[in-house]
């Protein structure tokens, strides 16, 4: 057994445990990965600094996933779940100038993939199944932010709740996506149709929900009622923010295919297949839509002029380009910086690349080489 | 690489994990069946090994001598000892297969606990779509008693059953030996893998040792129930020793080769068939 633990610990470097996620305000990127939240200057490409700025913390720290919220002169993540079972179930905020920790909320377990706001309460969903309203404003003697309501769901809340028309929209792994109402916590409707769990942001267009659950299907719901409009088969979990374009839907799977889907009817309109699992939320801009992979790819694709095969697969030549030279797998939604794609690999030295978003060639990186190789 | 041990052993373990739990709607039950199917599986493996290490325990006093005698000639040395029936293979080989099952078995435990995001997406790619409604069974109840099975345990219970039924499985299925160096290292070993385990189970999850424990339950009771073919194994191999012992000694040049009658390998294969091989006796 001895010789069986070491064998699968020379399989490869330890798998990370939750998925990065990044954002931009301004000329500031936030990006939470494993166990730091750094702030970068992306005119300068310089790391602003990082948080925690130490780890000999007890008890530790992080690790942190999921999207950095900016509220006000703060920037809020969740802790995360770790390897092996261990997870920081805390809320921190950050100062936004300086990187020092402002408060913290402790909850019962993690949060996976950040929170959401209003501009007045902060939306946090947690491991525990509970979704948290806190009020920031209003703070115990400990610092803590006080709960205003807890909405409690069957299993864990893995995804950040949409906020639309004073209502969140909350998936959970109790095969539900519930619509809740922002100020008193109380559940409006509850779509239980799914037969398994549900863990994504759902996406909404003229009062239409779509996302997808683990049990095979895509669906689109009415948001105010809850009642079906349609649902269609997809190949595996999908376990992607869904993209709204301008007649389609598009969403990835965990064994690397993208979707689209017509807005009204469902239909399948065709798919692209990566070589690994898309995690990441496809990205709109430009007229191409960006698509990053565990495959370590980044592919830009024209969606209004693909070819496709009878099967749907569209054709290679619909592919306006491709970058194959990252190394690393991908697993955070880029974004669009000017007229740069920054896409920030899952591990490795570079935290954040940038890539030609026309051209997909790679531009800079974060840190710089050479701050890279002066690093002890 | 991966995807092929995948494809072949981490797969199938992980979705018949799956369907055990969607059966019994128990993790723990799950697991426990699991184990002992894998282990019954990879019994013959066991048990030629064992057979084998008792083979290679009563050659060793023969093979002292040969060494001895060969010390400057390694060829004839190594000529020599396949000639007693020594395989060094024949010991390691079936150990070798367990391995990638046993591997095989960690990583299905560790998918389908699914403790964190990435665990689950390693999940989500390798949940057979022919079988529907798995995906519905995750993620797992990983409550069990007061324990979390996803989580280290709190209370330390695990850890000290895993280095109690460590130390027991390694006690029983220790191969007795003669040699004053062998036994030094097999009794560092009866307590520096426990110590291992148990140190690495603090941090690990309850389910992982779970299994830990059940696994090395059933191999000492696998032990005990082939105890008696093991000793007749051990009385067959202890009777053709004394002869070859002598065979090289009284051997009139290096290169005489022994009795063939005293030696044959296969008597080591049928050592399966006991009550035949006895039958003869």
């Amino acid at each position: 057994m001895a010789l069986a633990f070491t064998l699968t610990a020379c399989a490869g470097e330890p798998p990370p445990a939750a998925f990065p996620g990044m954002s931009v305000s301004g000329q500031y990127a936030y990006l939470a990965n494993n166990f730091h939240l750094t702030k970068w200057d992306l005119n300068t490409g310089a790391e602003v600094w990082k948080f925690p700025a130490t780890q000999d913390n007890n008890p530790p720290i992080g690790p942190f996933s999921g999207t950095p919220l900016k509220f006000g002169d703060w920037i809020i993540i969740g802790g995360s779940a770790g390897l092996n079972g261990g997870y920081d179930p805390h809320v921190y905020a950050v100062s936004d100038a300086t990187g020092a920790e402002v408060w913290r909320f402790t909850g019962t377990r993690e949060f996976v993939d950040g929170v959401v706001t209003d501009g007045k309460l902060i939306y946090a969903p947690s491991g525990d199944g509970a979704l948290y309203a806190l009020d920031p404003s209003n703070r115990e003697a400990n610092g803590e932010p006080r709960i205003v309501w807890k909405f409690q769901t069957g299993n864990r809340l893995w995804s950040r709740p949409l906020l639309a028309d004073g209502r969140l929209y909350q998936a959970s792994f109790d095969h539900s996506l519930y619509a809740i109402d922002a100020a008193s916590g109380r559940q409006i409707w509850r779509f239980d149709e799914p037969a398994a769990p549900i863990a994504m942001q759902p996406a909404m267009r003229d009062g239409v929900l779509y996302f997808a659950s683990f049990d095979g299907f895509a669906y689109a719901i009415n948001a105010s009622d809850g009642s079906l409009k349609w649902k269609s088969a997809v190949d595996a979990w999908v376990w992607t923010d869904p993209t709204i374009g301008r007649d389609l839907l598009y969403m990835g799977d965990v064994r690397g295919k993208v979707y689209a889907f017509d807005l009204q009817t469902g239909a399948r309109v065709w798919y692209f297949e990566a070589l690994d699992s898309i995690k990441a939320q496809p990205v709109l801009a430009n007229d191409l839509l960006y698509i990053v992979s565990m495959d370590t790819f980044v592919y830009a694709l024209d969606p209004s002029g693909v070819a496709r095969d009878g099967s749907g697969r569209i054709d290679r030549n619909s592919i306006k380009w491709r970058n194959e030279t990252l190394g690393r797998r991908l697993m955070t939604t880029p974004v669009i910086y000017g007229g740069d794609l920054l896409v920030p690999p899952l591990d490795g030295e570079v935290r954040i690349w940038t890539l030609n978003a026309k051209t997909g060639e790679r531009g800079s990186r974060m840190p710089a080489a050479q701050a890279t190789a002066t690093t002890p | 690489m991966g995807n092929i041990f995948d494809f072949l052993v981490v797969n199938p373990m992980t979705n018949t994990m799956l369907l055990l739990y969607g059966l019994f709607n128990n993790y723990v039950v799950a697991l426990v069946l699991l184990t002992v199917i894998i282990r019954l599986l990879t019994l013959p493996l066991n048990l030629k090994q064992m057979v084998s290490s008792i083979k290679m325990a009563a050659l060793q006093p023969q093979m002292k001598a040969l060494q001895e005698k060969y010390k400057n000639d390694p060829q004839t040395l190594s000529a020599e000892m396949r000639k007693l029936g020594f395989n060094p293979l024949a010991g390691c080989l079936p150990t070798l297969i367990q391995f990638p099952i046993l591997i095989g078995l960690y990583n299905a435990i560790m998918r389908t606990m699914a403790v964190n995001p990435f665990s689950l997406l390693e999940l989500g790619k390798h949940v057979y779509s022919f079988l529907p409604g798995l995906s519905s069974l995750v993620p797992i109840n990983s409550q069990f008693l007061v324990w979390d099975l996803g989580q280290p345990d709190p209370f330390f219970v695990t850890p000290i059953l895993v280095v109690a039924t460590t130390y027991f499985s390694t006690k029983v299925t220790m191969m007795p030996t003669t040699d004053p160096q062998m036994k030094q290292t097999n009794q560092m070993m009866s307590w520096m893998m426990p110590v291992m385990f148990g140190f690495f189970m603090l941090s690990a999850p309850v389910g992982l040792g779970i299994y830990w424990v059940v696994s090395n339950l059933i191999g000492i009771g696998q032990y005990y129930l082939m105890k008696p073919r093991l000793e007749l194994a051990r009385a067959q191999h202890a009777a053709p020793t004394a002869a070859p012992t002598a065979t090289p000694a009284a051997a009139p040049a290096p290169k005489a080769p022994p009795p063939k009658s005293k030696v044959k390998p296969k008597t080591t294969v049928r050592i399966s068939k006991p009550s035949a091989e006895s039958g003869k006796k």
